[in-house]
């Protein structure tokens, strides 16, 4: 294996990913290198290919050519669990909660599965009561302890984008991809999802697709922008916004 | 002429032709079933009905004079009726899209299923309580009698004429669909309705005459079947299962893969009556599941991984309908005193029927897997337990134990094929392999035909429990019904239950958590075949009879509609369902050929008007006062609380 120095500073090396839906190239050729530990944002007009990336990244598309490598490991191949169980965790565009378990259950079901009794059909649930005081935690940790027992469903749009953040530190990921997390939300919620953002970035690193660009300049280490499924410019967001081709894909687009 | 490898060539190619004949007409059923599904996403079980009205349509017109003498009334020929039928049968289907087919294009493909499973029910049975089983005849138009002699075969030239017309039809649909502009409206509307309706396009009046030209096509193929094939209310029921195996063969949604794979189909099944005579019905379905597992989307389908289970569960957790401690307990005063309020025979009938409902809604209602083919495991289990008693003379509790055996190795099997696939598909796979076991039945010694197993001895239970007396068989029924209960309650109750209900929430959230979601859900389907089959051993002990019924795809159905009518995925639902429906089975079966008219009655009335179950609505009724209280409760609470937190 490359287990260089190089392998060491980036988390995720993508090289040559290209993404063909029906003889449309959505992503192409596009080389993504995620330093560890960092804040790394993927911009670009809609239909730029961002989330495609995320797809293919973990593994719920699975790349028409190129490599994906994490850790120096190569898992172009795996299945989405797979590369969640690596500790790569993803959110989704639309907030992913499950709606009808509680608030507490819907942390538990991710700080279960590492206890490795997911399959016993047999055992009474108590067996989870030991996971109390860790859902607790979490649950504080982004201000939802007072909801614990309401089924997810009930939750404000914004609190249900905690849910999930909650949900997802539950497993303890050691990258985190985070698809727009601020879309939909009213303005003093985007600022709390951001604070959050960056707090739960300590020793981890972030990869996410956002809109807001104040939110990208604030919390990114590193910008990619992407256009028509391509890389148009890489850097922090001094230099991308500075970037003539980054200013024209924008304006020209259809975009915010 | 010489025979080829030991067959005569006038066999060979004689069933090589009736299998081109039979594989054109499933060309033409499955392109309306392709067409229709892949434009309104219903997978339309009611296509055989329709394609009985054709048959009978072109039956009506040829005796008009007959059957209303005195009007002076023509009697209209084949070459009319292949115009007039299609158009008229297409009518009726335009109303069925514009009365039921409409309310359910925004809910799950479960639903639109069950409403056309219900539409065939009620059609079939009418058309059934008005001719029997037995078939009408209708001639071959004068200008198609007679044939000519190949040298190596008789040609009839009508069935020539079938095979012309059915691939004329099928490629100029196909031309329309993919080559024009009507075609590509059509494609457009159900990708994004939105977009084509701001076209200026009328999308409802679009999606009704989609699905009666769907329809359309069915009576086309009857009127085509009416002089091959005998007219009957049975002829649609017998083809449409096949139908959707070749559906899902070619590719769902794919008209150039319903075309191919239906004569494909029709070739291969003539092939195997010649080589292999036995596996002739079974072939399709045999095939199916092979192609799944190579290529699970279809010989001509797009890949489409899409991760999305249903739900349509209506239980809420928490509340006191799903108490199961408190229901165990009040189960088990009620099923103690029901032998002496209702013949015993009738009480355990329901307890059994309930036993399967519940074991039903594992899959169905917590899973959120739509399967259609539980008559496998319960008449199989049934077949097994009968045999060993009544053949092996082995003890009850052993013929029970082989009879849950079978059916949880044929639930793993079954449930590692389809669980590939999801929604409609997986009902459609479910059906077509649930068929393979029905053929089965039918064709092996052991199982006896149509007779079934009979006489079955109930046996003394441990040695020493006489099941003979209809109390103590009753009671051995309670037990196991209550056992079964408690052990569904724990496992939906059990860290594996939590799993399967976070996947039948967001699958795809679950996925992204780390969960191998498959293995869930093929165990659950396993779960669920096991208990079905503890079911149906019970049912083989109980009335001393396995039979064909057992495994017909009607007693899936029955499952489904007892699982609906009490409320999916609810504790109770499955239990209420069961007795509501063996209840009503047994009332109305004096009414003879009306019960399945009724039953798919109520089917449709359940998916328009009853979508959440009787539980299901009263859980409604109950959360809607207690979200009110708790709401009044949890404001008061958080605005002291919960002011400082990070989420608003």
């Amino acid at each position: 294996m490359t287990a260089g120095a190089a392998t060491a500073d980036y988390i995720i090396e993508a090289s040559a990913l290209t993404k063909t839906f029906f003889g449309f190239d959505a992503v192409k050729d596009v080389d993504l290198k995620v330093r560890r530990h960092s804040i790394h944002a993927l911009i670009g007009p809609n239909g730029a290919g961002k989330t495609t990336t995320f797809n293919l990244i973990t593994k719920f598309l699975r790349p028409s050519s190129g490599t994906i490598r994490y850790n120096g490991e190569d898992i172009t191949s795996l299945r989405p669990e797979q590369v969640a169980r690596r500790g790569i965790v993803r959110s989704f565009q639309i907030s992913a909660v499950f709606p009808r378990m509680t608030v507490r259950e819907n942390v538990r079901i991710a700080l279960q599965r590492p206890l490795g009794n997911s399959y016993r059909f047999w055992q009474s649930e108590k067996a989870l009561k030991a996971l109390d005081g860790r859902i607790d935690e979490l649950l504080d940790q982004v201000g939802l302890l007072a909801y614990s027992e309401r089924p997810a469903t009930l939750l404000s749009y914004g609190r249900k984008r905690a849910l999930e953040i909650a949900t997802t530190l539950a497993l303890d990921p050691e990258m985190l991809l985070l698809d727009e997390p601020t879309s939909g939300l009213g303005h003093e919620d985007v600022d709390r999802i951001a604070e959050l953002i960056r707090r739960v970035s300590a020793n981890r690193t972030i990869l996410m697709v956002e809109h807001n660009l104040s939110v990208v300049a604030a919390l990114s280490d590193t910008i990619t922008v992407l256009a028509l499924g391509r890389v148009l410019a890489e850097g922090d967001y001094q230099t991308v916004s500075q970037d003539h081709r980054v200013i024209e894909a924008y304006i020209g687009g259809t975009d915010d | 002429m010489t025979d080829l490898i030991g067959i005569s060539p006038a066999l060979l190619f004689g069933q090589l032709f009736i299998g081109l004949i039979n594989g054109s007409f499933y060309a033409l059923m499955s392109l309306g079933v392709a067409i229709i599904f892949g434009m309104l996403r219903i997978g339309n079980f009611v296509h055989g009905a329709q394609y009985m009205l054709g048959a009978f349509g072109a039956w009506y017109l040829y005796n008009l004079p007959t059957l209303f003498p005195g009007l002076g009334l023509p009697s209209i020929n084949y070459w009319w009726a292949l115009i007039l039928v299609p158009i008229g049968v297409a009518a009726i289907g335009a109303l069925m899209e514009r009365v039921f087919i409409r309310k359910v294009y925004d809910l799950d493909h479960a639903y639109g299923l069950l409403l056309t499973v219900g539409l065939a029910m009620l059609i079939e049975g009418l058309f059934n309580v008005r001719y029997g089983a037995a078939g009408q005849r209708y001639d071959v138009p004068e200008l198609l009698r007679g044939g000519v002699n190949l040298g190596f075969m008789f040609l009839p030239y009508y069935r020539a004429w079938v095979v012309v017309a059915a691939v004329v039809v099928c490629f100029g649909t196909w031309f329309l669909i993919e080559r024009t502009k009507l075609g590509s409206y059509l494609r457009a509307a159900t990708e994004n309705p939105d977009l084509v309706r701001a076209f200026g396009i009328n999308v409802p009046r679009m999606l009704m005459l989609t699905y009666a030209f769907g329809v359309g096509l069915a009576g086309f193929a009857g009127v085509m079947a009416a002089p091959i094939y005998q007219v009957g209310p049975q002829m649609g029921q017998s083809i449409i299962i096949t139908i959707f195996a070749v559906v899902v063969i070619g590719g769902m949604g794919s008209i150039s893969g319903a075309i191919f794979s239906g004569l494909m189909m029709g070739l291969i099944e003539g092939l195997t009556k010649v080589f292999y005579p036995q596996a002739s019905t079974t072939v399709i379905f045999i095939l199916m599941a092979i192609i799944l597992v190579l290529r699970p989307a279809g010989l001509f389908g797009r890949d489409t991984s899409v991760h999305s289970v249903a739900d349509v569960s209506s239980g809420r957790s928490g509340s006191i309908l799903e108490n199961g401690r408190l229901w165990f307990v009040i189960l088990l005063a009620v099923g103690s005193i029901l032998p002496f309020m209702l013949f015993p025979i009738f009480a355990m009938k329901i307890l059994c029927f309930a036993l399967f409902a519940m074991a039903y809604n594992l899959i169905f209602g917590y899973g959120g897997l739509l399967a259609f083919g539980h008559a496998a495991f319960f008449g199989a289990a049934s077949y097994v337990a009968a045999h060993m008693a009544a053949v092996w003379g082995v003890p009850p509790e052993l013929c029970i134990l082989a009879g849950v055996c079978a059916s949880t190795v044929l639930g793993a099997l079954f449930g590692w094929l389809a669980i590939r696939r999801q929604g409609l598909y997986f009902a459609m796979i479910t059906l077509a392999l649930a068929q393979i076991v029905y053929f089965y039945a039918v064709q092996a010694d052991w199982t006896h035909g149509e007779d079934g197993i009979q006489s079955v001895p109930r046996g003394m239970l441990f040695g020493f429990i006489d099941l003979s007396n209809a109390m103590t068989m009753y009671y051995v029924m309670l037990a196991v019904f209550l056992a079964a209960f408690a052990f569904l309650y724990r496992v939906l109750h059990s860290p594996f239950g939590q799993t399967l209900k976070s996947i039948r929430e967001n699958e795809a959230r679950s996925i992204s958590l780390g969960y191998s979601t498959d293995n869930y859900k093929l165990i659950a389907f396993t779960l669920s075949a096991a208990l079905s089959g503890l079911a149906g051993s019970m049912k083989a002990i109980i009335f001393q009879i396995a039979s064909l019924a057992d495994v017909y795809f009607m007693t899936s159905a029955d499952a489904l509609l007892m699982t609906l009518i009490g409320g999916v995925g609810t504790l109770l639902g499955p239990v209420v369902g069961a007795a509501v429906v063996v209840t009503l089975q047994t009332k109305l079966a004096t009414f003879g050929a009306w019960v399945v008219v009724m039953q798919g009655a109520i089917f449709v009335l359940c998916v328009l008007f009853l979508r959440k179950g009787i539980v299901g609505t009263l859980e409604e009724f109950l959360s809607n006062r207690i979200t009110r209280q708790s709401d009044r409760a949890v404001a008061g609470e958080v605005d002291g609380k919960a002011k400082s937190g990070i989420a608003s």
